[in-house]
């Protein structure tokens, strides 16, 4: 196991002693496997399927931590080369292609977005942000790697008094793909708006897993997400919300809906509640259904083919999500790539 | 000239036989109303000439303008001038009215091998028809049909009609649930949309709409089939006796 990941940080030209240490913690610790409940339908073992020379580490040497949570954050940690802190301002765009660690600081209004910049087989991206009281991070996540590519990301973003988060994460591409969102809103007034869509085709692997934690009163968090799965793909949502006991006033609504496209196209979706006072506003559901063929009929009664008719209604159903990115050029685009990515032809979902 | 004919048409749904031997023939320029009681097969027989494959064709044949039509699939059926205004027409949240009007429009062109309608053409166009049927534009920014009232999908119909400028207009019970001002905007949109070039086949309940649009024929629909033709008098009397006095016929 991971042998791959040894021989490529062994290549490098040096290996610094607190790397080699993330390199042995992550051997000691090892992934996640599939006895463990948050990767149950997520298979880790497919990293082993990479060359060493797909794991492509960063030859640069940064800041190392005295200790790991996990194997994966061992292993960002090794294939990085450690954190990298920087203050975010205004408009920045950041390499998801790349093995990154960052620890970013956000005050004012910023607008970050995430994506593939290097075309690259394997990349984990870890990032903790700090956004600061009164601040307002929006953030979008991007990912459209091609069909082979391996994506791990993991972002923990901390959000102060009154700060505010506004995300959209799109995923359309990648072959295994799991990205893991923690939301800490840490002081009272600090909100959430997040809005997902995964489309998943082919025999693409899409895991979105997010924990949204409630830690002071006053806090709202909206978490939004669509699946369209096609093919013989398969998708992963979990979006857990934790309400701690001061969180008292809390008001959180987490919903998610699918649409599956083909019959082997396979989805696990599952919002989860914990919560500990009982001064709360919560919701949450998730659903799974087909195309509407009653609406398919009405547009070909009316002159549109079967593909246009379906292609439609599909655009209409990711749309919810898609029309929350406020860059006018990056939905455009985004629109496009999942029209692109639709399948053609018989793919009725009835019968 | 003939534009429909039906020969002893059969149809039925999850193995039940609902259309049972229909028999019609409609020419270009007449307007056929079609009553008959509740489940007796008027939308069925709406549906199957639209093109809805939820129905088995176990028997008969229907031909439009001399072509076979139970071969065609629905979208080739329309582009070739077949219109259905639904019985209970469908909320597509999400697509919007002016999106999905253009598709239509430019769908029925393609497949007369026009280029696409021109932006401000199409715009002049379906402003002038939203005014025609009294509604108001904004409603088509809205999905398709999303949150109408039962009057308002109803006139989306005629609208869309008045647009597609179909050969044959099939009606489904458009007449149903509409107040007398919506009814009659409604009957004029039928009427101007009458020609010698076109057939309307109205399914209906009520007289109240045969009083603005004249058929030339009325026929009754019980049990999958035509169990009576006449003229327009055939619907007064109808309206007057109900259906019973035919049974025992
Ligand atoms: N998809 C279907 N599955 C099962 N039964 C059906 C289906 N469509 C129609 N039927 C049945 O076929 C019969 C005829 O229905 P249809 O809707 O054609 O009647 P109708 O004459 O239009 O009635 P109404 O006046 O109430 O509109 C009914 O018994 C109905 O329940
Ligand atoms: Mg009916």
């Amino acid at each position: 196991m991971l042998n791959n990941i040894t021989t490529a940080l062994e290549a490098l030209p040096a290996l610094p002693a607190p790397r080699r240490a993330a390199l042995d913690a992550l051997l000691k610790q090892g992934l996640p496997g599939k006895k463990d409940e948050d990767w149950r339908h997520t298979d880790l073992s497919i990293l082993d399927q990479l060359s060493a020379a797909d794991i492509a580490p960063s030859a640069l040497n940064h800041d190392y931590p005295s200790a790991y949570e996990d194997g994966l954050d061992a292993l960002n940690t090794a294939l990085s080369g450690g954190t990298q802190t920087r203050t975010l301002e205004g408009k920045v765009e950041l390499d998801t292609g790349l093995h990154q660690r960052l620890k970013l600081k956000v005050s004012g209004d910023v607008e970050l977005v995430l994506q593939d910049i290097t075309p690259s087989r394997f990349a984990t991206f870890f990032a903790e942000i700090e956004v600061a009281p009164n601040s307002r991070l929006r953030l979008l996540r991007v990912q459209q790697a091609d069909s082979q590519a391996q994506r791990l990301t993991n972002l923990k973003i901390l959000l102060a008094r009154d700060a505010q988060l506004d995300a959209v994460t799109v995923d359309l591409g990648g072959r295994f793909v799991r990205n893991d969102l923690y939301v800490h809103l840490n002081e009272p007034g600090a909100g959430v708006q997040l809005y997902g869509l995964y489309a998943p085709t082919g025999s693409e692997h899409v895991d979105n897993h997010s924990w949204i934690h409630h830690r002071a009163p006053h806090c709202s968090s909206r978490e939004f997400f669509r699946g369209v799965v096609s093919g013989s793909a398969r998708a992963v949502f979990n979006g857990k919300i934790f309400v701690h006991e001061k969180a008292i006033k809390t008001d959180s609504e987490t919903r998610v809906a699918n649409l599956l496209l083909s019959k082997t196209a396979e989805v696990y979706a599952k919002p989860e509640l914990e919560i500990y006072n009982d001064d709360v506003k919560c919701a949450h559901g998730a659903t799974f259904g087909q195309l509407d063929e009653d609406a398919v009929y009405y547009l070909r009664a009316r002159g549109l083919d079967r593909d246009m008719a379906r292609a439609l209604l599909t655009q209409a159903f990711a749309q919810e999500i898609i029309e929350h990115i406020s860059n006018d050029e990056l939905r455009e685009k985004i629109t496009q790539r999942f029209l692109s990515r639709l399948p053609q032809g018989n793919t009725s979902g009835k019968a | 000239m003939n534009m429909l004919e039906i020969k002893n048409l059969h149809a039925s749904v999850e193995g039940k036989d609902i259309l049972k031997g229909i028999n019609l023939k409609i020419n270009a320029g007449e307007v056929h109303a079609i009553m008959g009681p509740n489940g007796s097969g008027k939308s069925t027989l709406s549906n199957v000439l639209a093109g809805r494959e939820d129905y088995t064709i176990t028997e008969g044949s229907v031909t439009f303008g001399g072509k076979d039509l139970l071969q065609l699939p629905a979208e080739i059926r329309a582009c070739e001038g077949i219109f259905l205004s639904f019985q209970y027409p469908v909320e597509i949240p999400g697509v919007s009215n002016m999106v999905f009007l253009k598709a239509a429009i430019n769908a029925k062109r393609k497949h007369q091998g026009q280029p696409e309608i021109e932006a401000v053409d199409f715009l002049a166009w379906v402003k002038d028809r939203v005014k025609k049927m009294s509604m108001d534009i904004k409603m088509l920014q809205r999905g398709v049909n999303e949150g109408f009232s039962g009057g308002e999908k109803k006139r989306n119909e005629i609208l869309q009609m008045l647009l597609l400028e179909p050969k044959l207009m099939i009606l489904d019970e458009t007449d149903s649930g509409l107040d007398i001002d919506a009814l009659k905007i409604v009957a004029e949109g039928i009427n101007t949309m009458r020609s010698p070039e076109r057939a309307t086949l109205l399914v209906t309940h009520y007289q109240r709409l045969l009083d603005y649009v004249k058929p030339d024929f009325v026929h009754v629909l019980a049990g999958g089939r035509i169990i009576k033709s006449g003229g327009p008098e055939l619907a007064r009397e109808l309206e007057e006796k109900g259906y019973g006095w035919l049974d025992a016929a």
